[in-house]
């Protein structure tokens, strides 16, 4: 199996001479679109370097507590994300979602790796970590899609919630609408990217290993795998993300608690 | 039917704040089984709260609420609203995605199931409402205000809970259904509680809790 090319530093920046595209066209327009390009490229060059030089260690030593514990990190970081960008309170919600993900995360990962695969060590950390990767940064785009419109949408449909109590659902019935938009609005559009995986984009991971030297028939299965298995972490982590959540989210009486919006709404 | 539950509903005191502003103070009332109460008051007097107050959806700045002798709080609000039908006065309703799911949504709850009703006494019901006869299979943006609200109070005398809380069920009416629908639901064996500021319901219910006074105007 041969590698990928490596790139040269200079090649590298010779790379980032294609940014001169977008500033230019951002300058003509005056979108002020230019310095956020900047800080953004500047934020990801240096959190990849980063990750390359953490990884390189990691995968040297390859110790499975220090390959959990990387997991842990990248965890509780995502946790942490997702629920900034719902406009949730975090203090209420990191249990929730940082329970949920390591719960879906550990039973996803011991299934595919350990029985799919076949690994006798599923903590080695040239699967273990960027498979795990893969599941947390897919699964939680959804999950803070899902919990968002949950919330969010009891909050604006307070009535509806409201009626179904008063006129006898338990707290199950009375959320399953909203449970249903929620499932609806997380899964639409990987159901989408699903159905015309190959026809309109090869996906990031199978790109990836064909540069890398696999077999790509290897790379095409490894791809049809990782999907199931975001789709599978993914229900996994919204369900108990909003199960564990409820707990915080509701009052005594199953009223929406107000509070656990980071801007107070009216 | 109320017999069978026993719903005497009992206010102790009951007062409503909205941060430092006091809105109203010292409701007391005891409203018995089959009582029509009109709640009343200029907007902004809280009418809409008192029921949500009675279905623990706000918290009472002071007092307590009773149903017979079982005080409202987090270990029986579920009870409590297995026994009560409502009808909110914002009618949204976006989630649910078809006029029939709306209708039947509340049938289908566990504490419900024995409720769900015949199709014949449903066709009636909408017919004595004035609800066009395929209501059901209209989308539900295409069905106007005043049917929706009509809707939910077919649905809501249907479910025939003890006591029914109605928030201004008259306020989407045209003149010929609001006299028809207020008769109607005057007359059911049922405890209504109605927040309204319609004449014809301050006239035809039997008590009136006016909260600009806070005096009860008539004898429980």
């Amino acid at each position: 199996m041969k590698g990928a090319i490596d790139i040269g530093w200079w090649k590298l920046l010779a790379g980032y001479l294609l940014l001169l595209i977008p500033i230019v066209f951002f300058r003509i327009y005056r979108t002020g679109l230019v310095r956020p390009t900047l800080t953004a490229v500047g934020r990801m060059t240096v959190q990849l370097l980063l990750v390359g030089l953490y990884l390189e260690y990691i995968f040297r030593w390859d110790n499975p507590w220090l390959n959990g514990l990387w997991v842990l990190v990248m965890t509780v970081v995502s946790s942490y994300t997702v629920i900034r960008r719902t406009g949730l309170r975090l203090r209420l919600f990191l249990w929730a979602v940082l329970g949920a993900t390591m719960i879906s995360i550990v039973l996803i990962d011991f299934y595919f790796l350990g029985f799919v695969i076949g690994l006798k060590n599923i903590w080695t950390a040239r699967y273990f970590i960027p498979v795990t990767g893969m599941l947390l940064g897919n699964s939680l785009k959804n999950v803070i899609i899902a919990l968002d419109a949950f919330y969010h949408r009891i909050d604006e449909e307070e009535t509806s919630y409201r009626w179904q109590l008063a006129n006898g659902a338990e707290h199950n019935e009375a959320l399953l609408p909203f449970m249903q938009q929620a499932l609806r609005k997380a899964f639409n559009p990987l159901i989408a990217t699903t159905a015309v995986m190959g026809l309109i984009s090869l996906p990031g991971m199978m790109t990836g290993q064909i540069l890398g030297g696999s077999n790509p028939m290897t790379a095409v299965k490894y791809q049809i795998l990782i999907l199931l298995v975001i789709f599978s972490s993914t229900i996994l982590n919204v369900w108990l993300t909003i199960r564990f959540s409820r707990r915080v989210a509701f009052d005594g009486m199953l009223n929406l608690r107000k509070d656990i919006f980071e801007r107070a709404k009216s | 039917m109320s017999r069978i539950f026993g719903q005497m509903i009992r206010l102790e005191n009951i007062g409503l704040q909205f941060g430092h502003k006091r809105i109203f103070d010292g409701l007391t009332a005891l409203i018995p089984d089959g009582a029509k109460v009109a709640v009343k008051g200029e907007s902004g007097s809280g009418k809409s709260s008192l029921l949500r107050i009675l279905l623990g959806f706000e918290p009472a700045a002071t007092g307590k609420v009773y149903y017979d002798d079982m005080l409202l709080t987090p270990a029986t609000v579920g009870r409590i609203r297995s026994r009560t039908a409502y009808v909110p006065q914002d009618l949204g309703f976006t989630v649910f995605r078809s006029t029939r799911e709306l209708f039947y949504t509340p049938f289908r709850f566990k504490n419900n199931r024995r409720l769900m009703p015949e199709p014949d006494k449903v066709d009636e019901l909408f017919q004595q409402f004035g609800l066009p006869a395929d209501i059901l299979e209209r989308g539900i943006k295409a069905i106007s205000g005043g049917q929706k609200q009509r809707l939910l109070l077919a649905q809501a005398v249907l479910l025939g809970k003890p006591v029914l809380l109605l928030d201004e069920p008259s306020s989407a009416l045209d003149e010929a259904n609001r006299i028809k629908i207020t008769e109607y639901i005057l007359h059911l064996p049922v405890t209504v509680i109605a927040a309204t500021h319609d004449d014809y319901w301050l006239r035809q219910a039997r008590t009136i809790i006016d909260l600009d006074k806070l005096t009860q105007t008539a004898q429980l």
